[in-house]
């Protein structure tokens, strides 16, 4: 095959490497876009935010109509179709996939099918479905992503043992599942199966779950957890794990106390390793951190001049809507346009249930810095809109620079907290102080309200609560 | 940030309360204690001056944000002290009111301390302006960006700031929480233009003839003493080597002849006298130079150095050069042309009193159209004055002396006046001088009595 010449060539078709490539297209750039799978998108599309999001909402359904007694709606017990329900998100994954090569061809896109293996730092070897094809590029953007981390240890071949790629695709739904990582993969994985009735414990070995997130905004999801899990295990870590017959042995460490266990399949969720290998990365300039991440500047440049990498397999929060606006700014750099990945928010969002999300400062990370702040709380038990929801378990909080009082962080956890969390965002990218966010009218009645009640609690008077006075 | 927000503690009523430093203006946070105005024990009261203050542009006198008794004093005379730094302590403080005082410039007391009273070398053939402190800036929001936190931006002004290459650390935010926008980048801007075509500091501190290169063994050839320069004399000496650099001066030489003007004068100063005025020589000049400003344009203009444009001004202020014990300050008579000469016989016995007590205020400082400096009280002849920039050209006036003059054919004995013009040879050519004070001897000549008249 003829070598193929193009300015800029992005490896890998996730959230990171399809913006990437159709922004750069949308700035005129002759642009190849190299995926290995047939279908673009990446994890995301394919093996984490969407099907994860899809059995989710399907977890949510089950609830709320199993809670629906209460309010005088009576459902049958839900009987499971998992053929259909794996239709259905596939379906959707469908859809998606076949809009982004719609959208790639649309801007001019070429999409090449093949793994990317680099030859020297202008040289990218694809290994596709027809034969090895060069690609000579001006500019690559490495975005490779991340996969599920697998320890050696568990690694029996033994598909009761899954990551959450397997888990997704719902093949059954064990009578007992242990999920290895109390994060937000362990704990959202653990709603959709303890909801499709599987009996569900979690071990995590730090002494809380979801760490990063301040422990107030946590207690409802650990509430949560506790009722609907048939186990939640902090300090405990996995000793060993054997095949026994059609189930896995489970040796725990917990406490010190070791405990032997059998379940049906184990979900390990204990974290993500980049894509770094069998890329030739050796042949070029690009320079890798003790884990297998690729270094890179606020610019997204990697050592290597020829080089960006953006997304997962530069590390730091694992997100597709991290990885978009590297895209952005990568593409920009290569552009020659000012830009830079600085003192930018990346909202963290949990779709446990209730939702859990924050973004900027937290309140954990204020103190750990010494950076004086003062928290505005408003709890959700106050508000009109979350009674009708018949969900009151839920807290907004806004972190706060007493002197400017410029808002610096907000976390909320509750139902729909995932879609609230961007006016906290925006509240932080703005540099809004919380008069600002005290005195914009929130339409009422909306579980939005509660930010606007937050910043009003900062100033004592709050309509909805009673809180003594702490500004003057 | 105001000085009430400087409290140790929070609150409306204080036990104890630390008074700091205020921000004083623009480009001045520190300066030079000259005069402890109240000690330990002493009672003050909200908004009374605690201190006074010099820096390199004027004295200020620092009030106390709050009433109360004072039970330390942290700064002794002389101390160099910075925006932020504690002064006082103050037991039982009581600050009613939010609104915090801001400190006045050169608006106290005179009160010539042993530090201060230095004697000064008598100077008069220099001119140089006393630029009182800025106008205090709203000075409530003071962004300071805490350690660990970026500055409050929009994204948007995020990417225009680091597309100019701009730290959004250093640009003050005007919005609510200190938060920067637009505005506050574009002024931001404006002031790093100006500060890029001022003089470099470090050529001015290089090669000011006050900051020879290498130290030199005075005490070699005999005794010695040394004297600290006073921030006030530190502006004089940096100033004058600028403007004598920065402008290609000329002075042009001429006598006039006074002895008719000194006949009215002498005839009408009585009048004035009664009215509270008195009628010297500087009254008449400045009349006759506000005048002629108007009929030679270029003489009352400053150059724009940016936009390489001529800047006509259509007033004319007369800055007056005051010789005073600590320096000298150049006082500006508003509006000369439009006073009456008994008008400004009072303005001129006025702001040189003021000046010299250095209760002269920021306002009466500034502006200037043109400068007069008359060393006729003190003596000598021809000098070559220092042009008072952005002004373009100064009139010296030297010591009245009667001399043997040809009239008609005749030697006579007329009271002749030495007048030295400098002038910016950038803007005004010497032929436009030498009409300027041909016409300034004619007037100066022929001065109308009515004019005189009370």
């Amino acid at each position: 095959m003829e070598p193929i010449k193009t300015e800029l060539v992005v490896v890998g078709a996730g959230p990171g490497g399809y913006t990437a490539a159709f922004y750069a297209a949308d700035l005129g750039r002759q642009v190849l876009l190299v995926e290995q799978e047939p279908r673009l998108g990446g994890v995301c599309l394919n093996r984490g935010c969407i099907p994860s999001k899809a059995l989710l909402h399907v977890a949510k359904l089950i609830e709320e109509a199993r809670d629906s007694a209460e309010r005088g709606v009576i459902f049958d017990p839900p009987r499971l179709g998992l053929a259909k329900l794996r239709a259905w998100k596939d379906s959707i994954l469908q859809k998606l996939g076949a809009g982004l090569a719609f959208l790639a061809q649309k801007r001019g896109v070429r999409v090449l099918t093949g793994r990317g293996y680099f030859e020297d730092s202008q040289t990218l070897r694809v290994e596709t479905p027809q034969g090895q094809q060069l690609v000579h590029y001006d500019k690559a953007i490495i975005a490779v992503g991340s996969k599920a981390a697998m320890p050696k240890a568990f690694d029996l071949g033994n598909p009761r043992i899954m990551t959450a790629t397997e888990a997704l695709e719902v093949e059954e739904v064990p009578a007992d599942l242990l999920i290895v990582g109390g994060g937000y993969i362990g704990m959202e994985l653990g709603t959709v199966y303890s909801t499709l009735g599987s009996r569900v414990v979690v071990v995590e070995a730090l002494d809380r779950l979801l760490s990063g997130a301040d422990p107030d905004l946590l207690r409802p999801i650990e509430q949560y957890a506790r009722k609907h899990f048939k186990d939640v295990r902090t300090r405990t870590t996995v000793a060993q794990m054997a095949t026994a017959g059609r189930q896995i042995k489970v040796t725990l460490d917990q406490d010190g106390r070791t405990v032997e266990e059998l379940y049906d399949r184990v979900l390990v969720a204990v974290g993500r390793v980049p894509n770094d290998e069998d890329l030739g990365l050796e042949n070029t300039r690009v320079e890798r951190d003790e884990r297998g991440f690729i270094v890179v500047n606020d610019r997204q440049q990697t050592a290597d001049p020829h080089i960006y990498a953006i997304g997962d397999i530069v590390g730091g929060a694992l997100l597709a809507h991290k990885a978009a606006r590297e895209a952005r700014v990568a593409v920009e750099v290569i552009h020659g346009e000012e830009s830079a990945f600085r003192g930018i928010t990346i909202p963290a969002v949990v779709f446990t249930s209730p939702e859990l999300a924050w973004a900027g400062l937290t309140e954990t990370e204020a103190r750990a810095k010494g950076i004086p702040v003062e928290v505005a709380r408003f709890p959700w038990t106050a508000s009109g809109r979350a009674m009708t929801f018949d969900h009151t378990e839920g807290l907004t909080k806004l972190i706060i620079e007493p002197d400017s009082e410029r808002i610096l962080g907000v976390g909320i956890v509750g139902h729909g907290a995932a879609e609230l969390i961007s006016e906290g965002v925006l509240a932080v990218e703005m540099g809004a102080t919380a008069r600002d966010l005290a005195e914009s009218i929130h339409p009422h009645p909306t579980l939005s309200e509660t930010l606007m009640e937050a910043a009003e609690a900062f100033y004592g008077y709050a309509t909805h609560t009673f809180a003594r006075r702490k500004k003057d | 940030m105001s000085l009430s927000e400087h409290m140790a503690l929070r609150g409306k009523r204080q036990a104890v309360m630390e008074i700091k430093l205020p921000k004083l203006g623009e480009g001045a946070d520190s300066g030079v204690v000259v005069s402890l105005l109240v000690k330990e024990g002493d009672r003050v009261e909200k908004g009374q001056p605690v201190m006074e203050l010099e820096n390199e542009k004027a004295v200020a006198s620092i009030p106390s944000p709050a009433s109360g008794t004072v039970e330390r004093v942290w700064v002794r005379v002389g101390d160099k002290v910075s925006v932020g730094q504690t002064l006082f302590t103050l037991a039982d403080a009581q600050a009613a009111g939010s609104a915090a005082p801001t400190p006045r410039a050169a608006a106290a007391a005179p009160a010539p301390t042993p530090s201060a009273s230095v004697p000064e070398p008598h100077a008069a053939a220099e001119t140089y302006v006393v630029e009182a402190i800025a106008e205090q800036e709203a000075a409530e929001i003071e962004a300071t960006v805490k350690p660990g936190l970026t500055p409050a931006a929009s994204p948007s002004i995020r990417k225009i700031a680091r597309e100019l290459g701009i730290d959004l650390t250093k640009v003050r935010g005007s919005e609510r929480g200190g938060r920067i926008v637009m505005a506050d980048l574009r002024a931001y801007i404006q002031r790093l233009q100006r500060i890029a075509f001022a003089p470099k500091p470090e050529a001015r501190a290089g090669l000011a003839p006050a900051a020879p290169v290498e130290p030199i063994d005075f005490a070699k050839w005999g005794p010695i003493s040394r004297q600290p320069m006073s921030p006030l004399r530190q502006t004089i000496s940096r100033r004058m080597w600028e403007n004598w650099t920065a402008i290609p001066h000329v002075t042009q030489f001429d006598e006039a002849d006074i002895t008719g003007l000194n006949e009215l004068r002498k005839r009408y100063a009585p009048e004035y006298e009664a009215r509270g005025a008195r009628l010297t020589l500087t009254v008449f000049v400045v009349r006759v130079v506000a005048d002629l400003l108007k009929q030679h344009p270029v003489f009352a203009s400053s150059l724009d150095e940016t936009t390489q444009e001529i800047v006509l001004k259509h007033y004319y202020h007369i800055g007056l050069a005051v010789d005073t014990e600590h320096g000298l300050i150049v006082p500006v008579i508003r509006d000369a042309d439009k006073k009456s000469l008994l008008e400004l016989a009072r303005d001129i016995v006025e702001l040189a009193e003021k000046a010299r007590t250095r209760k002269v205020t920021l306002e009466e400082l500034r502006g200037g159209t043109f400068t007069v400096s008359n060393q006729g009280g003190i003596g000598g002849a021809h000098f070559t004055p220092i042009i008072n920039r952005p002004e373009v050209a100064i009139l010296g006036l030297g010591r009245g002396a009667l001399k043997p003059v040809v009239r008609d054919g005749q030697i006579q004995p007329r009271l002749m006046l030495p007048l030295a013009l400098s002038y910016d040879h950038r803007v005004i050519d010497g032929g436009a001088a030498a009409r300027f004070i041909v016409d300034l001897v004619q007037a100066l000549q022929n001065f109308d009595e009515q004019q005189v008249k009370l």
